[in-house]
């Protein structure tokens, strides 16, 4: 275990629901009387969290951020009147967002494995003792995280966020993508391996 | 190092505090939400979105006070407005119209 890591308490990817807002039900209300001020309303209210939410997931293609966040109101637009209440907009919005960054999951790691990432296995080096000394703050590690995973190649990085910070299982995936478990496992192996290197390059 | 444990607690670091969606996205996302609305039925007339307590733009205020029927109202002058094809090609456009949300978007 890495002692730069801080034990930080917590879910992955657990955002906090936003306050009571009393308001949200006659916002859904004038939305579904068609009222385009409403639907500003929803827009303004929620896309800052979409939007952080997508770009995290989808760093290493962030050229999909924006396409998935316009999905996800598009969709919720369309299934606004079955929402019923019981969790706060943006938990349900989340929710939008989660199937269709599977989606993305799933359409990529259908594709074809690239030669170029296995060969760049084999330049990897031999388990090395951590070098990095400094004890590394919450912020810092998110950021470190981010950056290398965006240097990864795609795959790598969505199996790698799929699987951890989306905390879906190796079998979960296996299904979504339709591969065998081992396949996930293997390829979970050589992501984690090409993080490590990267990891321990910056 | 580096294992399944590791891995697990630098994703449960979180995602640290919202980023703010670039206005141009914020722009679009409303450009097509209003489309998906209007294909599926009129919008709400622009009169009754007044009475609702939505703020109309200058040009929409001058469409809820013609004196012609609910359809004229009902539809989206935005389709044809440059506010809204400034904003959705531009980072800060110059939007500045009270009761716009394109220059809400871009200069909330």
């Amino acid at each position: 275990m890495d002692p730069n890591l801080p034990v930080m308490p917590g879910l992955a990817g657990e955002i906090p629901p936003p306050a009571e807002d009393s308001g949200e039900q006659e916002l859904v209300a004038a939305i579904l009387r068609n009222d385009r001020k409403a639907a500003a309303r929803f827009v303004a209210a929620h896309i800052d969290a979409i939007y952080t939410y997508a770009r995290q997931r989808l760093l290493p293609r962030a050229d999909l951020v924006e396409d998935t966040v316009q999905e996800v109101f598009l969709a919720a637009l369309g299934g606004l009147r079955h929402f019923q209440g019981q969790s706060s907009l943006r938990t349900w919005l989340i929710g939008i967002a989660r199937h269709k960054i599977e989606d993305v999951y799933r359409r990529r790691l259908r594709a074809p494995e690239s030669l170029d990432d296995t060969a760049q296995l084999d330049r990897d080096p031999p388990d090395a003792a951590p070098m990095v000394d400094e004890q590394l703050d919450t912020t810092r590690a998110r950021e470190k995280a981010r950056s290398v995973i965006a240097r990864l190649p795609e795959r790598y990085g969505l199996i790698l966020l799929w699987r951890y910070w989306e905390q879906r299982s190796t079998r979960d995936i296996a299904q979504a993508v339709g591969v065998t478990e081992k396949s996930v496992e293997r390829m979970l192996a050589r992501a984690r391996a090409r993080f490590k290197q990267l990891w321990l390059e910056e | 190092m580096f294992d399944d444990l590791w891995f697990e607690r630098l994703a449960g670091m979180g995602e640290g505090s919202d980023e703010r969606a670039p206005a141009r996205l914020k722009s679009k996302v409303y450009s097509a939400a209003i489309m998906r609305m209007a294909g599926s039925a009129p919008l709400l007339d622009l009169k009754e979105t007044k009475n609702s307590g939505g703020h109309l733009c200058v040009f929409e205020h001058s469409v809820a006070l013609l004196p012609m029927g609910t359809a004229i109202r009902s539809m989206n002058p935005c389709r044809v407005c440059h506010a809204r094809v400034l904003g959705e090609r531009m980072e800060h456009a110059p939007i500045f119209w009270p009761g716009c949300p394109y220059s809400e978007f871009h200069n909330g």
